[in-house]
């Protein structure tokens, strides 16, 4: 069993360094991010600071608090962040996953693997440089109150993306063009994972049902931990409570893609569409 | 009035294109129409928890937004299509079968490249500009006047940074992330002016002049309109201007290699 996990770890490591090295020529790319990601915190918190006028709380939050919320929310964007769903997708359509099946590597764990190899160059290019840029130039207090309970719900969220962007790829067996599937879930992800706005500001009925489903799992459950937040939600969850909700989420997911990988995998025909 | 046949041809061609794919082209406005609702979206909450911009009322900050939709939705259908047509030719190294055309290269991509999927979007933000005025009220014919002289600087704003953004890329080859750069900066136009400080109202009044998109062509129609904002049409057509002449300049440093 070591044995079987040590040669896992070769495997991911191995794969996540020539994916780091491969992104690395694009580079700029992701140093985009450092113009786009402060000019839209600009944005919302002048937004946010004429909303607040006065003060008070807004939704269950302070304008601090708010601030705090969507700083974390694109630092945990840059650490997250995932195109397994459009990898897959092309992959399957161009015929190229045949490459993938002869392999004596999982494909999910392959992809996987890229992901954390293109996210330790996003930690490097884009999470560090608006971190420091949030700190230090516009003065936000971006320390986690709970850095561990804040590091598991980011984990988490890393998983999560991936598993729900792996699944909706998988979508390619069943559809010669399932570009729409991915585009809809990105839509509905927009509005309800909380990275426009709180879903404390949604109606309770909407928070409620919001629990069921994978979008605020991805990003408003670990903004909310990293802001400190005592009452997560419509159903006022502790910081503990709402980590646990969210593993569940993700051990749920997870078995689901892989029920989803053997049904597929039954219809891939290796041609291309 | 050749380059006027030349352009309805093209549109024809891009109307019987979508007429042969159907679905794709319903889906595909339906899409782009749902993704532009979702920024409303946020100041409809905004003041479904009690909270406002200060001095504007739920219908007039929607009356901006829709208003930035319908300049987006113009402008996308105008010159949207030039940015990834020249992203994809630079990076594939084809650009040469542009050159080789007998018209201006920026014409031909243009007519060519007329994008359909926006007719939703801008049939959806008629509607909601109607919609929010009907709940504001406008102020008269000159109102009127005003709304379409700044909303026309507007989509000269819009085009001259696709123009811009498709130029960039000859030299930024087949990087997809340019139009973000450019997006996040047209967000200062979707809100109230006041809302951000003298030194940013400057910068997207005259530098970037992205309050005429949606801002002062829905003050226009509030009767908010400070006559002095005219001042920023200068930019606009300058925008336009400079746009065109930077994709042309930048046309002499490709290379065809690809990227």
């Amino acid at each position: 069993m070591i044995n079987y996990i040590k040669h896992k770890l070769e495997i991911c490591r191995a794969v996540a360094f020539v994916t780091y090295k491969e992104w690395s020529a694009y580079r700029t790319h992701s140093l985009v991010s450092v113009f786009v990601g402060p000019v839209y915190f600009i944005v919302q918190y002048f937004i946010w600071t004429a909303v607040y006028g006065g003060g008070g709380a807004i939704g269950g939050m302070e304008l601090s608090e708010t601030i705090r919320y969507f700083g974390a929310s694109a630092l945990i964007g840059y650490l997250t962040m995932d195109f397994a769903d459009w990898n897959l997708q092309m992959l399957v359509r161009t015929g190229k996953f045949l490459t993938f099946s002869l392999r004596p590597v999982h494909h999910r764990f392959f992809a996987l693997s890229q992901k954390i190899g293109h996210r330790i160059l996003g930690f490097y290019l884009e999470f560090l440089p608006c971190l420091l840029i949030f700190v230090l130039l516009f003065k936000v207090d971006m320390i986690p109150c709970c850095p561990l309970w804040t590091a598991l719900s980011v984990l988490l969220a890393f998983l999560m993306n991936f598993y729900v962007n792996y699944c909706l790829g998988m979508a390619a067996f069943y559809f010669v063009q399932a570009n729409g599937i991915r585009v809809v879930y990105q839509l509905l992800g927009n509005i309800f994972s909380g990275m426009l706005i709180p879903l404390s500001f949604f109606p309770e009925i909407i928070q409620r049902i919001m629990i069921f489903l994978p979008f605020q799992y991805t990003n408003y459950i670990p903004a909310m931990v990293w802001t400190g937040n005592e009452a997560i939600g419509a159903m006022g969850l502790t910081i503990p409570q709402a980590v646990m909700y969210q593993a569940i989420a993700v051990i749920f997911t997870a078995l689901l893609s892989e029920v989803l990988y053997r049904s597929s995998i039954k219809r891939f025909t290796a041609v291309g569409a | 009035m050749k380059y006027v046949k030349i352009y309805l041809a093209c549109m024809q061609t891009a109307v019987s294109r979508a007429a042969a794919y159907r679905t794709d082209f319903v889906l595909g406005n339906l899409i782009t129409l749902l993704s532009n609702i979702i920024f409303p979206l946020v100041t409809v909450l905004i003041y479904a928890n009690g909270a406002e911009f200060p001095n504007w009322t739920m219908w007039e900050i929607l009356l901006i937004q829709s208003v930035v939709s319908m300049s987006g939705a113009i402008s996308s259908m105008i010159s949207g299509g030039i940015l990834w047509v020249t992203m994809d030719c630079v990076r594939e190294g084809s650009f040469e079968t542009i050159l080789l055309k007998p018209l201006p290269p920026l014409f031909y991509i243009a007519s060519s490249s007329v994008d359909t999927s926006s007719v939703g979007l801008f049939i959806g933000s008629i509607a909601m500009t109607v919609i929010s005025a009907v709940h504001t009220g406008i102020c008269g014919a000159e109102g009127i006047a005003l709304f379409l002289l700044m909303f026309l600087g507007g989509i000269s704003v819009m085009v001259g940074l696709d123009l811009i953004m498709a130029a960039i890329s000859f030299k930024w080859v087949g990087n997809s992330r340019i139009p973000e750069i450019f997006d996040s900066v047209r967000e200062f136009g979707k809100y109230p002016l006041e809302i951000f400080p003298e030194s940013v109202r400057v910068i997207s009044s005259i530098f970037i002049p992205v309050a005429v998109v949606g801002f002062f062509p829905a003050s226009a129609l509030l009767g908010r309109f400070d006559t002095l904002s005219l001042i920023s049409l200068i930019p606009c057509a300058g925008f336009l201007l400079f746009g065109v002449w930077l994709y042309n300049r930048m046309i002499r440093i490709y290379e065809g290699v690809g990227g």
